[in-house]
């Protein structure tokens, strides 16, 4: 921890200190005023960097290369491999590609921990104050090397021009020891890991270069080239790799481990711990072949505790424990809606349905894990946030987090799964390769990735809407209802009855809670009324298991915003039909903030919408043509989407013809990776929409493959047309990761309603569902 | 004991003749490029050109690679040069038209699946020069034997780069 002494300079609230300066400290303090209170506590463990050490974010060498560090890990948003390069390059004014290192994950080499989701921290991340902070502490070296005012110094490139001299970073730091402490707060080995504070000057966006160009991504080349290495290549010396014998069902208890063929599988080992059942060999062939062995002999208690697909939204409505959470209410929920409700000319009244859906990472997890006689753990993995995991194999193995050293590696994206540490297979790597003595991989099958996981949970919503005679909405009420969206419990942990965090429940804190919390900002502020209400429940299953282990949820891309915001602007494009409105003009009539009437008139533009009443005229032929519209706000971006379809009524197949999506995030830091961005998330939405649903049985999830869980292929996309809109006046750095994937749904089923007249207010909108529909 | 020829090169190897073709690629090979995706040939992660054919390494057994060239994608860039003679000096810094075109184009998000997707678009520039968008749809989606997934959405990418590198191919350089 910092400590203000008389050597050191309070910065924007970071400490200065610089040994060599001993006796000139007196010229600093004038430029940097008095020092302030000290930095915040955080709760940091061992075997980690100091997160107030400046070198621990930023490290500037002699010969101007610069390294960065971040604990945040990017599977594919581009984000630590260019953006965090171009925020750092920017606020030291230095070239993009001085920084030539980027440290991501590691956490033993890496400062701030937090997930994927924190990347932009609200608009300014860790990254970038750290940097602030470093440039200040850096013009102050400057300014006693050129024995120039730090008013009057100027810096291009990395070098600073002051008084006729100029001198580059790399000699200005030659040598010295430079320490800036970073005021940070926050605990490590938490889910939302550390924050820095203060507010150091930033760069003013009026004089960016760096910030809003298109550079490349680095790892792509080292990708493409066969050259990165992956989770996936990580060898151990004397590493064995392990195949799980997961049970039968969610709830199922082990009767006996079946044993193993010694005479075909010679080489290999089954390891039994509690309900947690693996086989470890030399080779991954015999673990295949032998962990098939073993299974086939393994009996299994039965279990039949979830309502099994078919009667979910019934077993939410008439059985599910609504009761025992707190009803979470919106901020801007005002009036009361009945009286509105009572008296208008025209009402909708509609419950809207979305499934289990599976993040489905296109390679199964895995992990590698060493744990070592002297009792340190090494963990390999791929995880978007490695200090979390620590703290959770720290607890599962009741030792200090110092003991747990996680090194992250590039891995399949998984969207939201291991945002609260882990990932599926570490802790069972951990606890097979405790049991054997040597270092152990292990490697989930497709099946086990599919029944195994996390999922993104299943909703519903009561949505009542009432317009006035003119057709402008009066009262807006909604009631979502989702089971709790954060289970980070480690499976194998849970399997093996080892100490894991506690199961969502009502007292849980924000991320482990039953509290279904308002996700989707509400955009529409001149209605009058509003009153939008969240209520959670336990995880379905989870207490009729034995293993308390049902449904386990998890936040995906977007989460709990996905499954609000398909109620709430399908809601919207059926009152606009109602009222016989255009449903894209009838959003710019409701809105008030400027930045959402922007959007939706880019995407009218860019799309050529033309405005008229849903449903359209013409619903006779083989094949008939809607289109549909969307809008959300999402961490400081603002979206909105329009989708044209062909329905196909004889089977029922919607195939997106056009999607066309404007954004504007305030600064767009990089256009080409946000616009790859913005297609990934489109097509995944398009695929949310039309395909996908995790099937479950009373026992568990049935689908286990990609014919039962069929993704969107490459020729069903639909041509996609970006539209970003750069907003430097905001200041900051909306998230453009996140979102894309959430605005195709509710913009399809519009689109089915203006192609057909017909409504599905129940994702995915699969041929069979859409064929009934129409038929009805 | 087998004899297996991989990117040009003779190889020993040690493992089971029913061991699939990636583990022996990946683990005794040391070969990174394909990836275990599903071990199902439903998703084309794990994919290698077997003679020029892309192939599902997750399910083809090591007897069934016998004397046929496997090409990964370590192997693209000497597989070019070959094909176009280019001095060894020029070979060792071509990258195939498939990867160069990746690059340009900034097409993987994760990149787990590109492996199988830049081996398909090799496969496919081989045998058509200048294919349409229906014939690029068809090659990913329908050719094998399952479509080529990415989870991550990047086929608007995979389609500007495999008409990025069709161009650079047509050329010839």
């Amino acid at each position: 921890m910092a400590i203000a002494n008389k050597d050191s300079q309070n910065v924007f609230g970071a400490t200065l200190t610089r040994r060599e300066l001993l006796g000139t400290g007196g010229a600093l303090l004038v430029s940097f005023g008095l020092v302030g209170s000290q930095p915040a506590k955080a709760t940091v463990p061992g075997n980690t960097l100091d997160p107030t050490l400046p070198t621990s974010w930023i490290e500037i060498h002699p010969d101007n290369t610069i390294l960065i560090r971040t604990g945040k890990s990017d599977f594919g948003q581009s984000t630590t491999f260019t953006a965090y390069r171009q925020i750092v390059a920017e606020e030291l004014s230095a070239p993009f590609e001085a920084i030539t290192t980027v440290v991501m994950g590691d956490t033993d080499r890496t400062p701030d921990g937090s997930g994927a989701f924190d990347f932009l921290g609200r608009g300014t991340p860790n990254i970038r104050k750290a940097a602030a902070y470093t440039y200040q502490a850096l013009l102050d070296l400057a300014s006693e090397s050129l024995r120039s005012p730090k008013d009057q110094l100027s810096v291009k490139d990395g070098v600073v021009s002051g008084g006729g001299k100029k001198i580059s970073y790399g000699e200005l730091v030659k040598g010295r020891q430079l320490k800036l402490t970073i005021p940070v707060t926050g605990d490590l080995t938490s889910p939302m890991g550390l924050t820095v504070t203060g507010n150091p000057p930033m760069k003013p966006v009026s004089e960016y270069t760096i910030i809003g160009k298109p550079f490349r991504n680095s790892v792509i080349a080292s990708k493409v080239t066969a050259k990165e290495q992956w989770a996936t290549d990580v060898r151990l010396p004397g590493m064995l790799h392990a195949r799980m014998v997961h049970p039968k069902a969610l709830g199922s208890k082990l009767v006996s481990a079946g044993s193993l063929d010694k005479t075909r599988f010679p080489n290999a080992q089954v390891v039994v711990s509690g309900n947690l059942v693996g086989v470890v060999a030399p080779t991954e062939w015999e673990a295949i072949q032998a962990a098939q062995q073993v299974a086939s002999g393994t009996r299994w208690s039965e279990w039949k505790g979830l309502p099994g697909d078919a009667k979910l939204f019934e077993y939410f409505r008439n059985e599910a424990d609504w009761k025992s959470t707190p009803v979470a209410k919106s901020d801007k929920s005002h009036g009361d809606p009945a009286p509105a409700l009572a008296g208008a000319p025209k009402t909708l009244k509609a419950t809207y349905q979305m499934p289990y859906m599976k993040h489905a990472p296109l390679g199964p997890t895995m992990a590698a894990a060493d744990v070592q006689p002297d009792g340190t753990v090494h963990i390999y993995t791929h995880n978007q946030n490695p200090q979390a995991l620590r703290g959770e194999i720290a607890k599962m193995l009741a030792v200090p987090a110092d003991q747990v050293i996680v090194r992250v590696f590039a891995g399949p994206g998984h969207y939201g799964r291991s945002n609260g540490g882990n990932a599926g297979a570490e802790d069972e790597a951990v606890i097979l390769s405790k049991a054997v003595g040597k270092p152990v991989r292990v490697q989930w099958m497709r099946d086990e990735d599919f029944q195994w996981s996390t999922q993104s949970p299943a909703a519903f919503a009561d949505v009542e809407i009432a317009l006035d005679a003119k057709g402008r909405i009066t009262a807006y009420e909604v009631d979502h209802y989702m089971p709790a969206m954060q289970d980070d419990r480690p499976i194998g942990a849970v399997l093996a009855g080892l100490p894991t965090m506690a199961t969502p429940n009502p007292k849980g804190d924000f991320i482990s809670s039953t509290v279904n919390s308002l996700q989707d900002p509400w955009l529409y502020d001149g209605v009058s009324v509003l009153m939008e209400r969240g209520h959670g429940t336990y995880q379905v299953g989870e207490k009729a298991s034995p293993l308390a282990i049902g449904l386990r949820d998890h936040s995906m891309r977007t989460p709990g915003q996905f499954q609000q915001n398909f109620p709430r602007e399908l809601a919207i494009s059926e009152a606009a039909a109602l009222a016989g409105a255009d449903a894209l003009q009838f959003r710019i009539d409701h809105a008030t903030e400027d930045r959402a009437i922007a959007v939706l008139k880019a995407v009218r533009d860019a799309s050529g919408w033309q405005p008229r009443p849903s449903p359209a005229g013409n619903r006779s032929g083989d094949t008939l043509r809607g289109r549909g519209v969307s809008l959300m706000l999402r961490s400081g971006s603002y979206w909105a989407c329009v989708c044209e379809v062909a329905v196909t009524p004889a089977s029922g197949v919607i195939r997106v013809e056009k999607y066309t999506i404007a954004v504007d995030p305030g600064i767009v830091v990089n256009p080409l990776q946000l616009k790859r961005q913005v297609e990934g998330g489109a097509v995944m939405g398009i695929s949310h929409a039309l395909l996908e649903e995790a099937r479950f049985d009373e026992s568990g999830i049935t689908v286990h493959d990609w014919r039962t869980y069929p993704i969107l292929k490459m020729s069903e996309i639909p041509e996609i047309k970006v539209v970003l809109l750069n907003n430097p006046k905001v200041g900051a750095y909306g998230g453009g990761s996140e979102a894309a994937n959430a605005l195709a749904a509710p913009a399809i089923a519009a689109a089915l309603h203006d192609a057909t007249g017909k409504i599905a207010r129940r994702l995915p909108l699969k041929a069979e569902y859409v064929q009934t529909l129409l038929r009805a | 004991m087998a004899t297996l020829t991989v990117n040009g090169v003779r190889r020993d190897v040690q493992s089971p003749a029913d061991t699939p073709l990636l583990y022996v690629l990946r683990n005794e090979l040391e070969l990174s490029g394909p990836q275990f995706g599903c071990g199902l040939a439903q998703c084309g992660a794990c994919s290698v050109l077997l003679d020029g054919k892309e192939i599902r390494s997750c399910i083809t057994p090591l007897s069934a690679a016998g004397t046929k060239e496997v090409t990964t994608l370590e192997g693209l860039p000497a597989r070019w040069a070959q094909q176009k003679g280019l001095s060894k000096a020029d070979a060792g810094k071509t990258l195939h038209p498939v990867q160069q075109a990746w690059i340009e184009e900034q097409t993987p998000l994760c990149g787990f699946c590109q492996n199988g997707m830049m081996i398909k678009a090799t496969e496919l520039l081989e045998q058509t020069a200048n294919p349409t968008l229906a014939q690029i749809k068809e090659a990913f989606t329908t050719s094998g034997p399952s479509p080529h997934l990415c989870r991550c959405g990047s086929y608007t990418a995979i389609i500007q780069a495999v008409q990025r590198a069709a161009a650079v191919m047509a050329r010839g350089r």
